[in-house]
């Protein structure tokens, strides 16, 4: 041992304080000994293990293996409100009121939010009802929920929550609101996702749409694009972006826990399957290894998947969008509410895949939905919010405020945003669809994401992904 | 009948409570006294225990007999969850991934185990003896006291395929296979999942190790040295048998991490444990049964979480066994 001091004791005794010999060389050496190791361990394994790439003939330029683009720097992302912080707001009429307060449980927080506070404003001003809302992720309230019906409780007075959560528990947990809301009142089939046979247990608030490919108006300028109109068409403007200098891959795929993929694929479904195969996919009666279902993947999704087209998997609302906003990839499929994310809306341009002759094609609508718990004490006030929220008049206030369309009728075009007009333009002629996943829900849903996931890394297993999907349907 | 069985019980309690009030205020023999104290100390705890333990335990077992009906089903529903492909699936091995929850928890143990004891070993016998060693143990520890689902969430950055460190530094050094999104492939996900919680986990068992090492008096090395042992024979032969205690302990707790991990899995992919369910573990499928499940399935949660425990409890107690024997 160096510096030890054996030798100037008795024998076994050690009486100086032991003093570490100074090794400023050695810890430099340790640390990066230790990321060296680390790598290095981490990567063979990893390289060993790994399965090679599938060799495909690219589409795109760079093959299924393609790499995706360094980061962007590009500051002009707006704020996103999908990560903060869970938080509680007051809202008071500006007189005074002898209501009881009835607290709201929604999903919005940061921008998203401040877009809907005019909407409470305007309710608690015209009502003299205090409300409280809490922002609360409808994945947190799935954990909370089931424990606090067994009790007979609930968090809140009106809740936001997925259609799937609210047929299931409906009959059980949630007050029937037939006398309160009317289907007639909304755009056709919005309050069928929360409907048990004809009981209705929730309303329905404004929606996004999920129109199609996205695109920054100035880069196509700059490159000469135009809008497709048939599949050929799409195929060559792929084609063309991917040889544009600094281009990645044309089309950019936004990822989080599977969402966005799942979005995309029903775009493709309801295009080329029509609106007729993605209804009977959410309703059972199809089944997805049936041979026109599987022809829409083989046929129009996989070949751009293995030929490169699309980016692998980014994290949706940080990488892929400062990516694609950056000029590293010229498309993104996402839902209208990508307007109220970035920095300059009116540079957006947004268009659904070409429709083939003759078959009747839909467009996803994914309907924010609510209910009243059964064990609210302010039954009386929490109707009538329930009444406002799926209002024309509430509705209003909320899509001028940008990113949502409304589902009550009457909504004057004009009250919306430019961009917002052209969205809600696309809905013309096109069939309106309930989200496919959000409709089924439970481990469907998940599954249904991770096996996409799979399906964009590995084109070559479209087979097992299929089989993986169906069988977690749920029996009918 | 009933109040025979009312006065018994009443009456016990009446003694108990003479007995604690009697030792509290010093009444009676030395030896009731110190039984009265022991009870009063004892029983609070014990309360507790049967209150937020046993019974959420037993209780647990006992749904999980029953199905989301509630109609009685024996074994029914741990027959469901192991011949589930969720919890094992090596039809056609070898193939990728997914493998199952039960393979992937075992892959778990067999790689973040040992790394992480013995990263951790080395780490804290290499800066034993290192001025300024405590700036890199506080920096290596950091890992421990991050909540595992921000770490989940570091992982989707660290391994992005777009700015991740680590598929960057693959790809500078060449190696453009793995220059990829990691979590985004099933042959890499789980890997990548491991390799990150050793990172994270490697800080427990270090600062335990360097606990043990100061507890070895240095005349033994000292000894080795004028002896002339080489510094492989004075590792196997004095400082890790030395350091047993400590290893029973680090190997008991990262079996047990290792078994329950599910913080760090969801936060970095899916309810589905990712792309394929290819990091999928039993505490995830358990949580989907519960929570993600419409409606329901609390019998198949039941079911994972006491065949989770049952698992849990026998790595324990058999690691524990073996090692105090030896």
């Amino acid at each position: 041992m160096a510096g030890s001091s054996v030798g100037e004791g008795a024998p076994g005794e050690s009486t100086e304080r032991y003093r570490p010999p100074s090794g400023r060389s050695k810890l430099i050496i340790i640390v990066v000994a230790l990321l060296v190791v680390t790598n290095v361990v981490t990567g063979l394994t990893a390289f060993y293990l790994a399965q090679p790439p599938v060799a495909v003939t690219p589409l795109c330029g760079t093959g299924a293996s393609v790499r995706s683009a360094s980061v962007s720097t590009s500051g002009d992302i707006g704020a996103s409100g999908d990560a903060s912080p869970v938080f509680t707001v007051h809202f008071a009429p500006p007189y005074r009121t002898t209501q009881a307060t009835i607290t709201l449980i929604g999903p919005w927080a940061g921008s998203e939010f401040d877009h809907f506070k005019p909407v409470l404003e305007n309710f608690t001003t015209s009502t003299g009802i205090p409300v409280t809302y809490q922002q609360m992720r409808q994945e947190q309230l799935q954990q909370v929920l089931p424990a606090d019906f067994a009790t007979q409780t609930a968090p809140g007075d009106v809740i936001f929550m997925i259609s799937s959560f609210i047929k299931a528990n409906g009959p059980q947990h949630m007050i029937k609101v037939n006398a309160n809301i009317s289907d007639s009142d909304f755009l056709p089939g919005s309050l069928d996702p929360v409907k048990v046979g004809s009981d209705i247990y929730g309303g329905v608030y404004t929606g996004k749409v999920k129109p199609g490919f996205w695109y920054r108006k100035s880069f196509f300028q700059a490159h000469n694009l135009t809008v497709p109109t048939t599949y050929a068409e799409f195929k060559s403007l792929l084609v063309t972006i991917s040889k544009i200098k600094g281009i990645r891959t044309p089309i950019v795929s936004g990822d989080s826990v599977g969402w966005p993929l799942s979005d995309v694929t029903e775009h493709f479904i309801a295009t080329y399957g029509g609106a007729s195969m993605h209804r009977a996919l959410t309703n059972g009666t199809k089944r997805w290894t049936d041979t026109d279902v599987r022809a829409v993947f083989a046929d129009r999704l996989v070949p751009l998947l293995a030929g490169g087209c699309f980016s692998e998997p980014l994290e949706w609302n940080t990488v892929a969008l400062a990516n694609w906003w950056g000029g590293l990839h010229a498309l993104y499929f996402m839902g209208s509410w990508i307007t109220g994310l970035v920095d300059n809306a009116t540079d957006l341009g947004v268009f659904s895949l070409p429709p083939p002759t003759g078959t009747t094609t839909g467009i996803v609508f994914g309907g924010d939905y609510f209910f009243v718990p059964k064990y609210t004490t302010h039954q009386t006030e929490a109707l009538i919010l329930l009444k406002y929220l799926a209002s024309k008049d509430g509705q209003t206030i909320q899509v001028k405020q940008g990113g949502h369309i409304a589902t009550a009728l009457g909504v004057p075009l004009s009250d919306y945003p430019t961009v917002d007009r052209g969205v809600a333009q696309l809905m013309n002629g096109v069939v309106i669809l309930s989200d496919l996943d959000d409709t089924i829900g439970g481990t469907f849903q998940t599954n249904f994401w991770s096996q996409l996931q799979l399906l964009w890394v590995s084109p070559n297993q479209l087979d097992s992904v299929l089989a993986a999907i169906q069988a977690k349907m749920p029996a009918s | 009948m009933r109040r025979l069985r009312i006065e018994g019980v009443t009456g016990l309690l009446r003694k108990l409570r003479d007995r604690v009030s009697g030792a509290l205020r010093g009444r009676g023999s030395p030896r009731a006294r110190k039984a009265g104290l022991r009870i009063a100390f004892f029983t609070p705890a014990l309360l507790l225990i049967m209150l937020f333990v046993a019974y959420p335990v037993l209780t647990t077992i006992g749904v999980s007999f029953f199905d989301a009906n509630g109609h009685f089903v024996g074994l029914g529903n741990y027959q469901q969850v192991l011949g589930s492909p969720d919890t094992i699936n090596l039809n056609g091995f070898p193939k990728p991934p997914p493998y199952g929850t039960l393979i992937n928890n075992a892959v778990w143990i067999a790689i973040h185990l040992p790394l992480s004891m013995f990263l951790g070993l080395w780490l804290a016998l290499v800066l034993r003896e290192v001025r300024g060693s405590s700036w890199v143990k506080t920096a290596i520890f950091i890992g421990m006291v991050t909540p595992l689902i921000i770490g989940g969430i570091m992982m989707l950055y660290i391994y992005d395929g777009s700015i991740g460190l680590v598929p960057r530094f693959f790809d500078a050094i060449g190696i453009h296979s793995l220059g990829v999104g990691w979590l985004q492939r099933p042959t890499t996900l789980l890997f990548g999942l491991i390799f990150g919680s050793v990172w994270l986990w490697t800080g427990f068992s270090m600062i335990v190790y360097s606990a043990g090492l100061t507890t070895i008096p240095k005349e033994y090395w000292e000894a080795a040295k004028i002896d002339g042992t080489s510094t492989f024979r004075t590792f196997t032969q004095i400082t890790f048998p030395l350091l047993k205690p400590m290893t029973i302990v680090v190997f008991t707790m990262s079996i047990l991490y290792e078994l329950k991990i599910f913080d760090l899995v969801y936060g970095a992919t899916n309810p589905q444990g990712g792309v394929g369910g290819a990091a999928d573990v039993l505490a995830l499928q358990m949580f989907r049964e519960a929570f993600v499940q419409l409606p329901a399935d609390y019998g198949t949660a039941a079911a994972v979480a006491t065949f989770l425990s049952l698992l849990t409890l026998t790595a324990t107690v058999m690691t524990i066994r073996y090692m105090v024997k030896r």
